[in-house]
């Protein structure tokens, strides 16, 4: 007996024609659970700041980014859905345009990107902004799944195993680091990472790949004195809690706030103006504070059976190249949620990693949607038990 | 293009292990890392972050409680406080409100009497919340402010509640009460010793407030924990005595030129509680940094802005100082009631005894003689006769006869040092008064002192030199040689008060021992009281005053360290005095400190100290409610005239002494000057005016200092002015003027009587004693 996450949710079932079976429903209830409960703690977490505004940006409206939050929820689970109905064949047809594409996005960046913070990371159309690093996460899956189904049996060797890979990924980080975007390098070479370790690169390889990432980690850390400065104030957040510690302490306050049982949903204090990003990149801090140990264990819970639900998925396709994207999908969620919450405990130095799901940011909430949807649309060529 | 078979390739089962190792790493590892590390930070470090946090989401506000008032024993406000306003500007909030920063500073310049330019910057601060314009700002200015922000719609301009500290009398006894700073914390004298109890328990409102410090929005949170005011406190100073006591130390600083100030301590006797203490140069409590003209003067004129910082601290701190309670001197002559009291007490000498004077005596362990102030020897003399000439030759003598380890024994029941185990220790002690910054006297060790080989120390220390003391030390050993032997220990503050009106403390007069027996006491004032009451042998004759019995002693110390360092000769001089002397009710103690001959009086505590202490009693004892005995009054009534044709006025002038002029050539007397009933000197000219139109004119009057007594009649009187003596006149021809209570100088309409002090200058009296 499988649930019927489509009739569930209480969608129509599909025309008749391209029909095709069911996605998987546990699958598609947990992204809907912690895209509820990420879009009530959006609301939670940014009123203050939208209604305060000392950013000048909100115009004093409390509901302000969550209403923008909801309306990208709900787009989002129109991509989700729309992405479970496209046939993985296509994906895999569409991975090097896309890679090309996400390339091209890139390269406009430096050019035409809008600024913020130092770092030319958005590009702006039309009143929307859009990170072409989110979608290289997913063209990095897309086009390391088809280049492993292609070189199949030669992943052994450095010209085919490597070489390409490398390739790619170097052109990415290149153009990151133009940018930069430290963050999102880290994730994209994680998730390349995962992918050749799913695609059957020897193990030696990352060793190697372990030493020359350290070596680049400190040559970052020289290139870019941002990072080295956050590196100090990673080890001793207490010594400048007025300048570089502020946010991590601050994130120390509001996540110890909340104890067992937390203050109650709506309840934090931090997040009236204490705690910087408490909408985006510091919104499992305000989760801890309003929801406690309990609240953010169950949420932390749910990611992990997401993940492992996922890769239940990736288990059961029956081709390489679902078993890969579904694979690198989920890891890619997993490196995510890991390096969020490591970073608002301040178990990793403190960078900007936006939590899947929960994060203020519209169009990267609509990308992730779109990758969980591609999840459910590899789930659909599960046979039923 | 799509391989079929190629997308249809089975997954391999070195990809499902591996996937199996992620599955494990991101499902189960990391989950289980990040609860962990949850765990520490909510569970087990919960209270310390949750601590840090509500510190910084609380404001604390502190609540305004009233500090207590300061009385006098009569219930005179002495110190009070009230509610004022502190300016604040948040300039983030001008920021956000996009409010007229220039409108803004030309207002509160305006108003504040500010710099322009400074409050502009100010409001250019921008993220900041509070940045402080103008503290503890009047009431009419508190609401002009308001009225502004009201109007303009401002704010980004704040007020809060502040409180200030009002001293009514100005400098009336600002040395005892000390003053309060900017942040209400005492800072001197009673209000520093006394802050805790004062200032009451400050109450807090807390309240939760966003990062900013605006209102946590639904989050409401707020607490008053009410404070409780200050105690009321209830001093021994008696504001009229203080005023007496300071006058006429004003007066005698200003007519002798005290080059560093003078003080004085008026104290009861019989309990120890500090009727008045004054201390010069002072200030004034309520605008505490402001220093005098002439300090400002030499201020002004420093080269550098450092120098002047210097100069601007050090002037300060003197005028803050408490002469008489934080300097220690050489007390001199004054010191010989205690030798006298302690020799008395061991019955090493009484009123038969008779002492030689020959101008000089040796003593074992001295190289040169010790020598009396008068030069000549007083010769041969009774105890009372060697203590009313202040005789140093006869108190070498006794304090020989007490003996060095006695003497010593003495001064610490005296309370002037505290022996110590150590016999090489040199000693000081303290009174142990209610007030902040009390010195400690200096004095040999003991084994210096009671070395037999040389009895220098026993010898200098007898009349008074060679240690130092302060001068609430010696008043208060005084007190006990005349109040029948009880060593007080002194005080100010005889009440504290709660709000709720109980009374939190009470003191009660605190006797530290008794020193002599009561009957030597009485021996002791029988004596000092010849010392001002004798007019032929008395040093201490200028502090009499007519009507009242009163005792004391001179005193003149030479600061011997000075000396020794700069050659320059320097003096104390002081008096010692108390009344009434068959049962004392009051003790006064002058010191002047430097003063100058300028003023062409002999500097001796028996021509510039005795007088002032007797102006202080003659306004004091009528004020207790002491009765004069009755006597003839050196002063002539001035009989009325008006209306009277020239022989009768003339005949009523006569039997009053008066001489007399005309003025216009009517018949009868339109006009007399002075007024009929004003008391002035016998043989005083008046003026008898008979022409209604010829009226009193005005009048400089002239510089009285150093005439004696017929020539400052005389000098009034050519200018149409008219004077009446103080003090009694024992010798008209050895008396001189030595204070004048209108200064030189001033318009006077004809007619008016100008009080003058005669001091006796005869020339027996002339020495340093």
């Amino acid at each position: 007996m499988r649930y019927d996450g489509a009739r569930l949710a209480g969608l129509p079932d599909a025309p008749a024609g391209v029909s095709r079976p069911r996605f998987d429903g546990p699958f598609f209830v947990l992204s809907m659970l912690l895209l509820t409960a990420g879009v009530v703690m959006v609301l939670s977490a940014s009123y203050p700041r939208a209604w305060y505004d000392p950013g000048h940006v909100t115009g004093g409206n409390a509901a302000y980014y969550f209403v923008r939050q909801f309306i990208f929820a709900v787009l989002g689970v129109g991509a989700m859905l729309l992405a479970s109905r496209i046939p993985m064949p296509l994906y895999r047809r569409a991975a090097f345009p896309f890679l090309v594409l996400t390339l091209v996005l890139l390269m406009l960046v430096p050019l035409v990107g809008v600024k913020a913070n130092g770092s030319r990371r958005w590009l702006g159309v039309g009143g929307l902004t859009l990170q072409p690093s989110e979608l290289a996460k997913l063209a990095v899956i897309l086009s390391f799944s088809a280049l492993i189904c292609r070189y199949r049996g030669r992943m052994r060797s450095f010209r085919c195993g490597i070489l390409p890979f490398a390739g790619i990924l170097g052109a990415i980080m290149g153009l990151l680091v133009l940018e930069p975007h430290f963050s999102a390098s880290v994730i994209i070479l994680a998730i390349g990472a995962v992918m050749l370790f799913l695609g059957g690169v020897r193990i030696v390889w990352f060793a190697g790949a372990f030493g020359a990432a350290a070596g680049g980690i400190t040559l970052l850390l020289t290139l870019f004195p941002y990072a080295s400065s956050r590196l100090r104030s990673w080890r001793d957040p207490f010594a400048d809690s007025s300048s570089q510690g502020y946010q991590i302490v601050q994130s120390l306050y509001t996540i110890g706030s909340g104890g067992l049982s937390g203050l109650g949903l709506g309840g934090s204090r931090q997040k009236f103006l204490y705690l910087p990003e408490e909408h985006n990149d510091f919104i499992f801090s305000v989760v801890c504070e309003e929801l406690g140990f309990i609240g953010a264990a169950l949420i932390l819970c749910l990611f992990a059976l997401l993940i492992l639900r996922g890769f239940w998925i990736a288990f059961h396709c029956r081709d390489r190249f679902s078993f890969l994207v579904v694979g690198g999908v989920t890891s890619l969620l997993g490196i995510q949620v890991f390096l969020n919450v490591a970073v608002v405990t301040n178990l990793v130095p403190c960078t900007g990693i936006s939590l899947p799901l929960f994060s203020y940011g519209g169009t990267a909430l609509l990308i992730q949607l779109f990758e969980l949807g591609i999840v459910l649309s590899a789930s659909r060529d599960i046979p039923a038990h | 293009m799509t391989n079929k078979t190629d997308s249809k390739t089975p997954v391999a089962r070195q990809m499902l292990r591996r996937g199996a190792v992620l599955a494990a790493v991101f499902g189960v590892g990391t989950l289980a890392l990040l609860l962990a590390r949850l765990y520490h930070i909510q569970i087990t470090d919960h209270a310390f972050y949750e601590e840090l946090a509500i510190s910084q989401q609380l404001r604390q506000a502190p609540g305004t409680v009233r500090r207590g008032v300061i009385y006098d024993c009569n219930g005179n406000i002495l110190a009070a406080s009230a509610s004022v306003d502190n300016v604040y500007l948040s300039p983030a909030e001008i920021d956000a409100n996009g409010e007229d920063r220039e409108l803004i500073a030309r207002e509160l310049a305006r108003i504040l009497d500010l710099d322009y330019a400074g409050v502009l910057e100010k409001t250019a601060r921008r993220g900041s919340w509070y940045v402080t314009v103008a503290r503890k700002i009047e009431a009419d200015k508190a609401a002009e402010i308001r009225a502004f922000k009201t109007e303009k719609g401002i704010s980004g301009v704040r007020l809060e509640t502040d409180s200030k500290r009002y001293y009514p009398n100005g400098r009336l006894a600002c040395h005892l009460l000390g003053f309060v700073g900017t942040d209400n914390y005492g800072l001197e004298g009673i209000e520093a010793r006394y802050d805790k109890a004062l200032a009451g328990t400050a109450g807090k409102s807390l309240r939760a407030t966003n990062a900013y410090g605006g209102e946590m929005l639904l989050r409401r949170y707020g607490e008053y924990r009410p404070g409780l005011d200050g105690c009321d406190l209830v001093t021994t100073i008696d504001a009229s005595i203080q005023y007496y006591v300071e006058k006429h130390l004003r007066q005698a600083v200003r007519d002798y030129d005290a080059l560093n100030g003078a003080g004085a301590i008026a104290m009861d006797v019989n309990t120890g509680a500090v009727l008045a203490m004054a201390s010069l140069g002072d200030y004034d409590p309520n605008d505490f940094l402001a220093v005098s003209e002439e300090a400002r003067a030499v201020i002004d004129a420093a080269a550098t802005e450092e120098e002047a910082a210097a100069l601007l601290a050090a002037a300060q701190a003197r005028q803050w100082r408490n002469k008489a309670l934080s300097d220690t001197y050489e007390p001199g002559s004054t010191f010989k009631i205690i030798t006298l009291s302690m020799a008395l007490e061991e019955g090493k000498t009484g009123l038969g005894d008779s002492f030689y004077c020959g101008g000089s005596t040796n003593v074992t362990g001295r190289t040169s003689p010790i020598r009396c102030w008068k030069t000549e020897g007083h010769g041969s003399q009774t105890l009372t006769q060697a203590v009313q000439h202040s005789c140093n030759v006869a108190f070498v003598n006794i304090g020989q006869r007490v003996g060095a380890e006695r003497f010593y024994d003495y001064c610490e029941a005296f309370g002037f040092l505290k022996l110590s185990d150590d016999p090489d220790a040199s000693l000081t002690a303290r009174t142990g008064i209610d007030l902040a910054g009390e010195s400690g006297s200096i004095w040999w060790s003991r084994n210096t002192f009671c070395s037999p080989r040389n009895l220098s120390q026993l010898a200098a220390a007898s009349f008074g030199q060679t240690f130092t003391i302060t001068p609430l030390q010696l008043i208060t050993a005084v007190s006990a040689c005349v109040n029948g032997g009880r060593l007080m220990e002194p005080y100010v503050v005889q009440r504290l008060i709660e709000p709720d009106g109980s009374i939190r403390f009470e003191h009660a007069p605190k006797l530290v021992r008794r020193v002599i027996s009561e009957s030597t006491s009485r021996t002791v004032r029988g004596i000092l009281e010849q010392v001002v009451g004798d007019p032929k042998d008395g040093t201490g004759r200028n502090a009499a005053v007519p009507g009242y019995r009163i005792g004391g002693k001179t005193g003149t110390s030479e600061k011997v360290s000075l000396e020794a360092r700069t050659g320059q000769k320097e003096y104390i001089v002081s008096f010692i005095g108390f009344a009434p002397a068959d049962d004392p009710k009051i003790a006064l103690l002058v010191f002047l400190d430097t003063p100058s001959d300028q003023s062409g009086i002999y500097i001796s505590g028996g021509q510039m100290a005795a007088p002032v202490v007797g102006r202080m009693l003659a306004d004091i004892l009528p004020y207790l409610g002491v009765e004069p005995a009755p006597e003839e009054k050196s002063g002539t009534k001035m009989p009325g005239c008006l209306g009277l044709d020239l022989p009768e006025a003339a005949e009523r002038l006569e039997a009053a002494g008066l001489r007399y002029r005309t003025r216009g050539s009517g018949s009868t007397v339109t006009d007399q000057l002075p007024e009929a009933g004003t008391e002035i000197a016998p043989g005083t000219e008046i003026i008898l005016y008979f022409d209604a139109d010829i009226s009193p004119e005005l009048e400089t009057v002239p510089e009285l200092t150093g005439m004696s007594l017929n020539e400052a009649r005389d000098t009034l009187s050519y200018y149409g002015l008219y004077l009446n003596a103080l003090s009694s006149i024992s010798d008209p021809e050895k008396q001189s003027v030595s204070a004048q209570s209108i200064p030189a100088g001033t318009a006077l309409s004809h007619g008016s009587v100008v009080e003058v002090t005669l001091i006796d200058s005869g020339e027996e009296l002339l020495g340093r004693y």
